[in-house]
């Protein structure tokens, strides 16, 4: 009888190298310097609350609905999008400016609240967090009429719609573009990118959502895994491109390695 | 105390039942025992915090309609159709043993709700059109590249295009199944990278926004 259940041992043997070179570029290789490069998106952000303390208007932000955090594709993207919360809300202490987090999520809730309050808390403004500036609505249509309906009302001068979209990532974009707000985006949902990409003014793609943190931090834990996720892409494209060469050449072997 | 409930408790529970889950997919799929429990554990949780909004949105809005603050009546269709909701389904369930057979309860859910759903939805059709027209500019190479790609592909789902050319229907079916399929399998590959990134990082205790926030 295989120890390991059949049909995912090579998943099994790339995720255990995936923790390894993580670890060992997070932990054990302490001499090297990492570098990652600015990502617009992130730059962009203090430009945007700026924008808004200029306005006189609040800044919204969004993770989308497409899934609570216990859906295993969606609910990393809701992780970094609270991620990028705790950066903005801070942002936004210090400049003064009203944001307004419209979360559809229940299980998201208690997290986006309590990032908040910490942020404001560690600028020194406890008393400006508000628990009514987090608006949660349930269900996507009434979601969307709410957000709809807040951005005719308030007129928001920046949007930050970051997280796991379905169909209200175009509704929402498009909406923000009506009344002139400056938009970031940024999702892992394949589908909805282009949307995004068509809506936005920056946008973070795939995995610079999940990089965002750390290119804003530059802490050398988070800069170390992302350094070792850098390794394995090309460890994967090697063998897609050998697999591939192979393949061609009518040898399955690594298409027949990836399935045991 | 509040520290370390907020981490270290955050840290030894988020560990346990990851190593659960990774036992249990890649060793026991058969003893699946304590990973059944932790999904069950889950959705109560899950079902708890849907209970708790509901407790909370009902003392949120109660305030709204006592304060007569502004909006106030939206507050009380809020908390009128959260009461009528609740009763019909309750009544449902004493009668018949189900929540959702019930007559007044499904005819509010098939005749209300859903159709209130389905209106909005079609003005995605329109967003998207505007957006496509934002996007389709070819201001310089690429976007010139994409408004090319978006044209063929316009022009084979568009019954006019087969009758203008019939070659619109295979270079417009090239794009959508062979030509962006590597585009699109990078971004999941290089997506799902960065997820397992986010989640070591969170099993280690280094993802800030995990642990809703770094110290105070």
């Amino acid at each position: 009888m295989a120890i390991i259940v059949t049909g995912r041992l090579m998943t099994f043997i790339l995720m255990v190298l995936t923790f390894i070179v993580m670890y060992y570029y997070m932990a054990i290789n302490k001499e090297e310097e990492y570098n990652i490069r600015t990502l617009p998106a992130m730059t962009a952000i203090p430009e945007a609350v700026g924008r808004a303390a200029e306005m006189g208007q609040p800044v919204f932000w969004t993770p989308g609905i497409s899934g609570s955090l216990n859906d295993s594709t969606q609910g990393p993207q809701v992780l970094a999008a609270i991620s990028l919360l705790e950066y903005l809300t801070e942002e936004c202490a210090k400049a003064g400016v009203e944001l307004a987090a419209y979360c559809p999520l229940p299980d998201a809730m208690p997290l986006v609240e309590e990032t908040m309050r910490t942020a404001y808390l560690r600028q020194g403004k406890p008393e400006e967090f508000n628990v009514e500036q987090i608006v949660f609505i349930s269900g996507q249509s009434a979601y969307l009429s709410g957000v709809l309906g807040y951005f005719q009302r308030a007129k928001p001068a920046s949007n930050i719609l970051v997280g796991g979209f379905y169909y209200e990532a175009v509704v929402i974009g498009e909406a923000g573009n009506t009344i002139g707000a400056m938009q970031i985006g940024g999702t892992n949902n394949t589908h909805q990118m282009p949307f995004l990409v068509a809506t936005c003014d920056y946008m973070l793609l795939a995995e610079e959502l999940f990089a965002a943190g750390a290119s804003i931090s530059r802490n050398r834990d988070e800069l170390g895994s992302i350094k070792g996720e850098d390794i394995m892409k090309l460890i994967l494209a090697a063998i897609i491109g050998v697999g591939f060469l192979l393949g061609a050449a009518g040898i399955t072997i690594v298409a027949d390695a990836l399935g045991w | 105390m509040s520290q370390m409930l907020k981490r270290e408790v955050v840290y030894a529970i988020t560990g346990i039942v990851t190593v659960i889950m990774f036992l249990e997919y890649f060793f026991f799929p058969e003893s699946q025992a304590w990973a059944e429990i932790i999904r069950t554990w889950s959705v109560i949780i899950y079902n708890i915090s849907l209970g708790l909004g509901a407790v909370r949105l009902t003392m949120a809005h109660s305030m709204n309609v006592q304060r007569r603050r502004e909006n106030w009546a939206f507050s009380g269709v809020l908390l009128a159709g959260l009461a009528i909701m609740l009763l019909t389904g309750l009544a449902g369930y004493f009668m018949t043993g189900q929540q959702t057979n019930n007559a007044i309860y499904n005819w509010l859910f098939n005749w209300v709700y859903t159709p209130l759903g389905a209106t909005l939805y079609p003005i995605t059709g329109f967003y998207i059109f505007s957006a496509a027209y934002r996007a389709f500019r070819a201001r310089n190479i690429d976007a010139a590249l994409m408004l090319i790609a978006g044209c063929f592909v316009i022009l084979s789902n568009a019954p006019v295009g087969e009758a203008l050319w019939i070659g619109f229907a295979t270079v417009g079916e090239w794009f959508r199944f062979t030509g962006q399929v590597p585009g699109m399998r990078t971004f999941a590959l290089v997506g799902t990278l960065g997820m397992i990134a986010y989640g070591f990082r969170a099993l280690l205790g280094k993802e800030r926004g995990f642990y809703a926030g770094g110290e105070e």
